[in-house]
């Protein structure tokens, strides 16, 4: 429908997952960074394109590269970025992504300009271990069916959350949007780094049309607290099958986050 | 890359593959047929679409909001009735509920949703034939998860 919104917005979830799939805490966390701007140029773009009376979809058309090492991630990560550039527009945000892109690839430069920072990259290894925690196997699987799950819903509720937040005229609700990407895209990435330490790092599955195309706001939030009621139950579940006093705290604390969300959606009632 | 590892116990190997790479998920752009199957009460659906050459299924696609059992299954089923006929499709489902072993309520429910949308896919088909222009076909499923849940809930007070 829109070949750049389409794009950026596989540019975003590529920064995203390498940022999740690199050990190395320092070039996480700027990749992170980097992706949460790429994240706003597609908000950006998606403004763009509605105010000139287009539209836009969240279809995909990528897969995760299960690439053993860092510099494979980050060679990739380049060609994608100087794939995307031709497609920028001739506007004032058009120059704005271009250079944000182009310190991002003046980073990567950087990274890969340090043969030391070439290690074996472990998450996609499917070996279901966590080196530092003493996890049985009933304990692990519990936990893998957890991250898959709450992995997509994060992803899924993210983009709802944009769409709709890209398509209404009211402050509140716009707020309340925000709030709600937020804090998912901070489940996302916990869920996410979680993953990578297990060796199950992988793509949440594309969001079909009629996943985000709401018609009925209010329904969709009866919905929704009735998913984050499930989301609590299954966090409290998890942190008492967690005999790991770090995790089960983890856990408890988003049950907490969960029940604010409930309270945030019930504004927009 | 990986192809040697070895995955411990518990969740196979297969279910894991499924769960990480979900076979025939997405939209096809040209489908014969397109079917839904929809529970009101969660608003979990799947969508199927099918491309025929007369009983053949020469290739098949499904999307879904709902768990991680209904992508499993969905895509193993998918998997199994491509290049097969109609005829064997109404048997697959059998067959991986038989290679899963014993399923929980709540994963019967997720195999029905799946094999519903399918079968809406083919009376969307039916529709089609008979001149009918319908985009495609609903089926709204008897049974919910989260009527499954309560019930599962209560039994284990």
């Amino acid at each position: 429908m829109n070949k750049l919104y389409q794009k950026k917005h596989e540019l975003w979830l590529h920064i995203t997952f390498a940022s999740f799939a690199i050990g190395n805490e320092e070039i996480k966390s700027r990749l992170y960074d980097f992706s949460q701007i790429a994240f706003r140029h597609m908000k950006w773009l998606g403004e763009d394109i509605l105010a000139s009376n287009q539209d836009y979809n969240y279809d995909r058309d990528m897969s995760l590269k299960k690439e053993a090492s860092v510099f494979i991630i980050i060679n990739s990560l380049v060609k994608e970025i100087e794939a995307i550039q031709e497609l920028y527009p001739d506007t004032i945000l058009g120059e704005r992504v271009k250079t944000d892109d182009a310190y991002l690839l003046e980073y990567l430069a950087q990274i890969l300009s340090f043969p030391m920072n070439d290690v074996v990259v472990t998450s996609f290894n499917m070996k279901r271990v966590w080196l530092d925690k003493n996890l049985s196997q009933e304990q692990i699987d519990a936990l893998t069916l957890f991250l898959f799950e709450e992995s997509y819903k994060e992803y899924e509720l993210i983009l709802i959350y944009a769409y709709m937040q890209a398509r209404t005229n009211d402050a509140l609700q716009f707020n309340v949007f925000q709030d709600l990407i937020d804090e998912s895209h901070f489940h996302l990435k916990s869920f996410g780094n979680m993953m990578a330490k297990l060796g199950i790092l992988t793509l949440p599955r594309m969001l079909h049309e009629m996943t985000y195309i709401v018609k009925d706001l209010k329904q969709f939030v009866v919905d929704g607290i009735a998913e984050e009621e499930a989301a609590k139950v299954m966090c409290k579940e998890l942190s008492e099958r967690i005999k790991d006093a770090e995790l089960s705290k983890f856990f408890d604390f988003i049950n907490y986050q969960e029940s604010y969300h409930i309270e945030l959606m019930k504004k927009l009632l | 890359m990986f192809e040697d590892t070895k995955v411990p116990e518990g969740i196979n190997k297969e279910t894991l593959e499924h769960l990480m790479n979900p076979q025939n998920y997405g939209k096809m752009e040209h489908p014969s047929c397109v079917g839904v199957a929809l529970d009101e009460k969660t608003k979990e659906y799947v969508i199927f679409y099918t491309l025929l050459d007369a009983d053949t299924i020469k290739d098949a696609k499904f999307a879904t909001n709902g768990c991680q059992d209904t992508v499993v299954i969905g895509s193993m089923f998918t998997q199994m009735i491509i290049n097969n006929s109609t005829q064997y499709a109404n048997t697959a489902i059998e067959k991986i509920v038989k290679k899963l072993g014993k399923l929980s309520i709540q994963q019967q429910i997720c195999a029905d949703i799946v094999f519903s949308a399918f079968k809406a896919s083919l009376i969307n088909f039916e529709h089609i034939q008979n001149g009918e222009k319908e985009e495609l076909h609903l089926l709204k499923m008897k049974e919910s998860c989260e009527v499954v849940e309560d019930k599962e809930g209560e039994s284990n007070e």
